[in-house]
Formats: structure tokens, C-alpha cells, sequence
């Protein structure tokens, strides 16, 4: 290669017949030898650095993800620990004005269908506890916790803070997982009490339900069938903007935050080749009405945690950082349960790990560079490749974002 | 091409172009050994990672200071028990002594880390200080008088359900105090720790400006605290980024709305995860943009703001009975009649 660059770089200027090939009698000069032997070390090393680094990676994490199934075998306590105490607190006393408590609730003392019917399909509306209203959103478990695993942990709760020894089985819950298939979450205290649980009491109305239906049929069909550049976002999204691998699942996400990142390409400030390409296509009005389309669908989770990171180490960054690192939690930004806080902290609850470790990748490496106050730039910076790892797997576990449109918040 | 000492074999016009060929391929070829050779020597780890941010000079000075035991180190049994209590209360104040928060703050808002972080006034810190003098009430204070404290101003407990703070002995107290002993477990007593309290900056020879405060603001805090100051809100209500200013923020007796307080606690502490990101003028200035906003009443005024500013706010860096904007600060905020988000 070196050589026919020296050919080229001395054509023959004169008439032909002056040409003389002196370069056929000069040897190579020394140096360049070295540099060639010293580039085909340093390649032959890499490549067989990498593949066994790649061979020993695999390994480990065969190995983990050999361990998850008996993590997953844990105590209804422990899962409450993991999936609920975010939110309802270690003591279940909720969050003033917020999360409604267990401890007392009549929720919990009802018949042991309503907390099962609560966890499958989450509530969206308001309820009466102990004499105050909460008109909260409770995500939907049931694609993220197995029969077994809603079973033990409905019946920690209602045997811790309801007062009942009575024990939910896996069978039970399967029944109930089949009664209401399907349906979406619950509207508040006062269905309820109507379908589950006469017992429940007067429950405060969600009122007139709210047309869900996307109407738009110019966004639908960007959706479904994209034009020209801008291509169908569901053709790599999913049907349901329920993404995949590194696609990001986007149902659920803040509108503002959608509208951004589509802009974000545009401009250059986040880098990704097809995403370029079909922002560019859109027009504003377009980026809004899609935004505004995927930050009210619910669909449930398809992520699982498929890079081998340390899920609890990965649970121990998202709820408390890591100080000493400088690392703080990512939920301090991104809202309890990785909800997200709109308009400007997606929700990362049930994102596909590869595209959440491949996004903290970008952040560092320059291909993403559009967060507010450098956050993310930091946050990146300081976590190591296993955290990365560990951090995407867990909110992979986490269950989707009870995502709310504009006209029921 | 041409060496100087073997004449051309060709007649060249410019001769001087082949040297400049042969010096390219040189250094360039050289270039790509040493790249590579610094990248062999990154990969087998003869040069420190700096991907990973092991050594960010902040972390280097926090490890050098008391480390607080881990949550694991918690006691089994009553004693744990309580400090679990204590530990609850601390991060979510507002549910956990709700009887006596009249705001949507929490003590782990200000005291980073679960009362860990040094500089931002850890507990295991304050622990070992406790009882002490204080200027601010002008007598020894034991540490239960210090948590009234900050649920009188703090916490605003004056528009909250009881319309006070924690009455004397009160099981709230009992367990955020265990919660903080137990923090200090290995700390001295009597001596002044490394990290305790927040950094005192010195004032600048340009002094304070909420109006300068009010650029520093926008461009490093209001995307999480809101461009109102009003903080941010998940999609339950559940208060993510604290207000900090108006109804639902700290009262104007905190310690928080001395300028050169919240000076410190920014300098140290914020943009979260940023530690001394704003250099000094700009923590003056956006403490003094904040502090210069209206806030809940200092409850301790009886008379006019003024009296009340000369009683208790003499020789403070403070808005408070100052006339700003045309405005006199201080008279208080409405109290909320909803606790939940604006």
C-alpha cells in the first residue's frame, strides 16, 4: 500500500519517453518497515485481546443470566422491596398527596381479588383511602411479574398491612390474570367497587370516560405507513412503540421530550443515521402530533435484562447512586420507578437494556450530546462498563410507565 | 523523493515536493505507531482509565473524609427498627412526620445522600457538635432543638396539619436522632470534622446580583427546579425537584435563605452530581436570585417585617426586610390550600 502511494505521488510530469521508473531501484527506507511491523503487532494483538475478551464476556454472562431464575424465586417481601417500596415506601405509608398508603387501606383488607385485579392492571383514577383521594397512576405488573411472584407478594401485603392470614396462590392469580385479560387499567376506586368488590365502600367517580382513541389519521399513517424519507416509525418501533434490542421503546415517553430528541437530529446534537434521515423528513407539526401519539400508548414491557449486567448493583444506582463515584440516583431525575419527569426526563422504566447501554456509550463518545447542563455527559462519564450494564438491565425489569395523555393529566 | 546526495535520475521541476512526500508518509506512519502503541498500552491497563471517572478530584476529596457506615450495617432489632424509621422520615419527610410539614421538602433535599454527603451538612457531622451554643435562638441547644428548628423554618411547620413542629419527646425526634447516631458510628467527638456543614465562600469583589443570579439560573438549574422555582412533579404529584421558592418551599426563618448559606450548598453541591461545576460569583449570584423571591412567613415575626428583620436577621446575608425591586421582602406566601403540585 505504501509503495503505490509513492508511485502516485511521483507520476512522470515530462513526455513519456523521459519516464524512468527510478522507483523500481530505491529500497524502502527503514522506518517505514518499522512502522509496518509495528501496526501489524499492535493488530494481531487486538484482535486476539478482543476475541478473548469476547469469549470470557459470553461466559459471564451465561453464568448470570443462569443465576437470574433463583433471584427470582425470592419472598413476597423482597419482591415488595423491589417493585413497590419505590413508590408506597418501605413502611407503605405512600406519599402525601401522591401514593396512597397500604397500611389501613381498605384496598388491602378487601376481598384478595382487588389487590390482584390492582397489580395486573394497575389504577388510573381516583380512589379513597382512610378519607383522602388520590387520583394516581399505578403501572400494570402483569408483564413484568410472573403468577407466582404477584401471588407471594399480594400476600405479604395483605397479610402485613391488611390483617388477613390467608394465603394467594399461583392458581388464584391465574384466574384473575384471565378474568379481565385484556382490559386496560383500572378508572379509579369507583369501577372497582362496581366489578371487584361491592365491599369497598363509596369510591370517589372517575368520571366521563375519555375518548382513547388516537384520532389523527395523518399521524397514523406516519405511523403505519411513513412517507417517503420520514418511513414508518413502526416498522423498527413496533406496532405499539414497544421498540426492541437498540431500538428504544418510545410508548409512554414525555411528548416535549419526543419533539426534542426529533429535533435534537436535525440539528446534530444527537447522532444516529436513519433517525437523521426521517426527522429531517417531518415537518414540526408532524414531530408534535407523533410525540403527542406515542406519549399517551401503553404497551406493555418487552424488555428483559439481556446484558448480563448485576441487576441488584443496577437497582442500588437507580435508587441511591453511587456518592463515591459521584453518581447520583437516576431517579432523583427520571422521577420514582424511572417514570420519567415531563417535559425534559424521559421515563426508563421497560426500556430495552442494549439501547439504554448504548445511549450511556453515546453520551461519552460524543454521538449524543443534547442534555440540559451537561447532565448525562457526567452521569456517563462515571460509570463503568458493568454499570452501564447493570443500570440498563435492571430498568428493563421495571414495569412500563402508566403513560397519561395530555387530556387526563 | 530525491535524496541530496544522489542526484535526480529525472530532471524534476521541484524537487523539494518528493522530501515533502517522504517526511509526510514518515510522520504520519509514525503517528499511527504511537497511536498504536499507546492504545496497546491502554488496553492491558498500564494507563489509568479515565473513561470511568475514577479520580475526579471532588471524589478524591470526599473519600479522604468520615465514612458513614453502609445501609447494610444497619442492627437487626429495635435499635435497627428505629434507625430504619429515622432513615424513612429523612428521605420522605412529608409522608413520615407528615403532621408537621407544611411544604413538599425533605430533609435528604438539602442533607444529599441520606445525611451522607460531606459538605452538604452531613449528620455525621452535626452529630458530634451537639448540645451547643446558638447565636440563633442565644442559648445551648440539644440536637432535638436543632430538628425543631428545622421543622419550624425548614420544613415550614407552621402550615402544617398540626400547625407546628414536633411537640418536646416526640417519637420523631427518638428516631431521627438514632438514625444520625448511628451515621456518626466511629466519629470524634469534639472535634471539628472535614466536610461538616457547607463550604463558606468568601464574598467577591463584585458582591451579590439577582439579576446576574437570574442568567446562572436558567442555564444551570431551571430545568430541573422549573423555570418558576416551583420544582418539578412526577405523573402522580409526588414532588421529584424540590420548589425553591413561593408556598411550597422553606420559610424565610431556614438557614437555606441566607444568601451566603445557600451560597455554600450550591457551590458544593449543585447542579446534582456536579460538585463546583459554578465557580464562586456564580453561586452568590443565583443564591441571591433565589433568596431574593418571596417565601412562607418567618413565623417568628410578631410586629412588621422590619422589626422582625432587626430582631432576628441582624448581620445576615438576607433579603428579608429588604426592599427589592420596589418590593418589601419578607411579608411571606399564602399558606397552600392544596399540598399537592401548583
Amino acid at each position: 500500500m505504501i509503495r503505490r502511494k509513492r508511485t502516485q505521488a511521483a507520476p512522470p510530469d515530462g513526455p513519456e519517453e523521459t519516464f524512468e521508473p527510478y522507483e523500481e531501484f530505491r529500497r524502502i527506507p527503514l522506518p517505514v518497515y518499522w512502522i509496518a511491523i509495528a501496526l501489524a503487532i499492535w493488530g494481531a494483538v487486538t484482535l486476539w485481546d478482543n476475541a478473548q475478551a469476547v469469549g470470557v464476556g459470553r461466559q459471564e454472562r451465561a453464568e448470570q443470566i443462569e443465576e437470574t431464575p433463583a433471584a427470582a424465586l425470592n419472598s413476597g417481601a423482597q419482591i415488595f422491596e423491589a417493585r413497590c417500596s419505590t413508590c408506597h415506601q418501605p413502611n407503605a405509608v405512600g406519599v402525601r398527596s401522591a401514593i396512597p398508603p397500604l397500611a389501613g387501606s381498605r384496598f388491602v383488607a378487601a376481598d384478595p381479588a382487588v389487590v390482584v385485579q390492582i397489580l395486573l392492571h394497575g389504577i388510573d383514577g381516583p380512589i379513597d383511602v382512610g378519607g383522602r383521594t388520590f387520583d394516581a397512576h399505578m403501572p400494570s405488573f402483569a408483564s413484568v411479574l410472573s403468577d407466582a411472584e404477584l401471588a407471594r407478594v399480594a400476600t405479604h401485603v395483605r397479610q402485613t398491612w391488611g390483617g388477613d392470614r390467608q394465603e394467594i396462590t399461583a392458581a388464584f392469580v391465574r384466574v384473575q390474570r384471565a378474568r379481565f385479560a385484556g382490559r386496560g387499567a383500572w378508572r379509579g376506586g369507583e369501577e372497582l367497587a362496581r366489578v371487584v368488590d361491592p365491599a369497598l365502600g363509596p369510591q370517589p367517580s372517575a368520571g366521563p370516560a375519555v375518548i382513547s382513541a388516537f384520532a389523527d389519521p395523518a399521524v397514523l399513517r406516519l405511523v403505519n405507513q411513513g412517507r417517503g424519507e420520514a418511513w414508518a416509525c413502526s416498522s423498527c418501533h413496533g406496532a405499539a412503540g414497544q421498540g426492541g434490542a437498540n431500538i428504544p421503546r418510545l410508548a409512554g415517553l414525555p411528548e416535549g421530550y419526543i419533539v426534542k430528541q426529533l429535533q435534537d437530529y436535525v440539528t446534530g446534537r444527537r447522532r444516529n443515521e436513519s433517525m437523521q434521515t426521517v426527522a429531517g423528513a417531518l415537518t414540526d407539526a408532524e414531530r408534535r402530533g407523533l410525540a403527542r401519539y406515542y406519549s399517551g400508548l401503553r404497551a406493555p414491557s418487552t424488555a428483559k435484562p439481556e446484558l448480563g449486567g448485576d441487576v441488584s448493583r443496577g437497582e442500588q444506582l437507580a435508587l441511591y447512586g453511587d456518592w463515591s463515584r459521584n453518581l447520583p440516583a437516576c431517579f432523583s431525575c427520571h422521577g420514582p420507578s424511572g417514570f420519567g419527569v415531563a417535559p425534559g426526563f424521559p421515563s426508563l422504566a421497560a426500556q430495552h437494556p442494549a439501547y439504554t447501554a448504548s445511549q450511556l456509550a453515546a453520551w461519552v463518545g460524543g454521538g449524543r450530546n443534547n442534555s440540559d447542563v451537561q447532565l448525562m455527559n457526567e452521569v456517563a462519564r462515571n460509570l463503568s462498563d458493568a454499570d452501564r450494564r447493570a443500570v440498563a438491565d435492571y430498568l428493563a425489569t421495571l414495569p412500563p410507565v402508566p403513560a397519561v395523555t395530555q387530556e387526563r393529566r | 523523493m530525491d535524496d541530496d546526495a544522489k542526484p535526480s535520475p529525472t530532471p524534476r521541476d521541484n524537487p523539494g515536493k518528493g522530501l515533502f512526500a517522504r517526511d509526510l508518509i514518515y510522520a504520519v506512519g509514525g503517528g499511527f505507531a504511537l497511536f498504536a502503541i499507546a492504545a496497546f498500552a491502554f488496553d492491558a491497563g498500564w494507563l489509568r482509565d479515565r473513561k470511568a471517572g475514577e479520580a475526579d478530584g471532588d471524589q478524591d476529596v470526599q473519600a479522604a473524609m468520615f465514612q458513614p457506615p453502609p445501609d447494610s450495617a444497619i442492627p437487626d432489632g429495635p435499635e435497627g427498627d428505629a434507625i430504619r424509621r429515622g432513615q424513612a422520615i429523612f428521605m420522605n419527610t412529608s409522608a413520615n412526620a407528615s403532621d408537621f410539614v407544611g411544604n413538599n421538602l425533605s430533609c435528604s433535599n438539602c442533607h444529599l445522600d441520606g445525611g451522607r454527603r460531606a459538605n452538604s451538612a452531613p449528620m455525621w457531622a452535626a452529630w458530634t457538635v451537639y448540645p451547643k451554643y446558638r447565636s440563633k435562638n442565644k442559648q445551648i441547644n440539644t440536637m432535638e432543638d436543632r430538628v425543631k428548628g428545622c421543622f419550624t423554618y425548614s420544613m415550614n411547620a407552621q402550615h402544617s396539619p398540626t400547625g407546628g413542629p414536633p411537640p418536646p419527646g416526640h417519637d420523631v425526634y427518638k428516631d431521627l436522632q438514632i438514625y444520625m447516631h448511628w451515621l456518626a458510628t466511629g466519629a470524634p467527638t469534639g472535634e471539628d470534622m472535614e466536610g461538616a456543614g457547607y463550604p463558606e465562600l468568601e464574598m467577591t469583589s463584585a458582591g451579590y446580583d439577582p439579576a446576574r443570579g437570574a442568567q446562572v439560573y436558567a442555564a444551570n438549574c431551571a430545568a430541573c427546579h422549573g423555570g418558576d422555582g416551583q420544582g418539578q412533579y412526577d405523573i402522580n404529584g409526588r414532588p421529584v425537584f424540590p420548589a425553591l421558592w413561593g408556598p411550597r418551599s422553606y420559610n424565610w426563618g431556614a438557614g437555606m435563605a441566607r444568601v451566603n448559606t445557600a451560597a455554600g450548598f450550591i457551590k458544593a453541591n449543585m447542579p446534582l452530581g456536579q460538585s463546583n461545576r459554578l465557580s464562586d460569583q456564580q453561586a452568590w449570584d443565583v443564591a441571591a436570585y433565589i433568596n431574593s423571591h418571596e417565601r412562607p412567613r418567618d413565623p417568628r415575626q410578631t410586629g412588621t417585617v422590619q422589626e422582625a428583620a432587626q430582631k432576628n436577621h441582624g448581620g445576615e446575608e438576607t433579603y428579608y426586610g429588604r426592599t427589592y425591586q420596589g418590593r418589601l421582602i419578607g411579608v411571606g406566601t399564602p399558606e397552600p390550600t392544596s399540598r399537592a403540585r401548583p
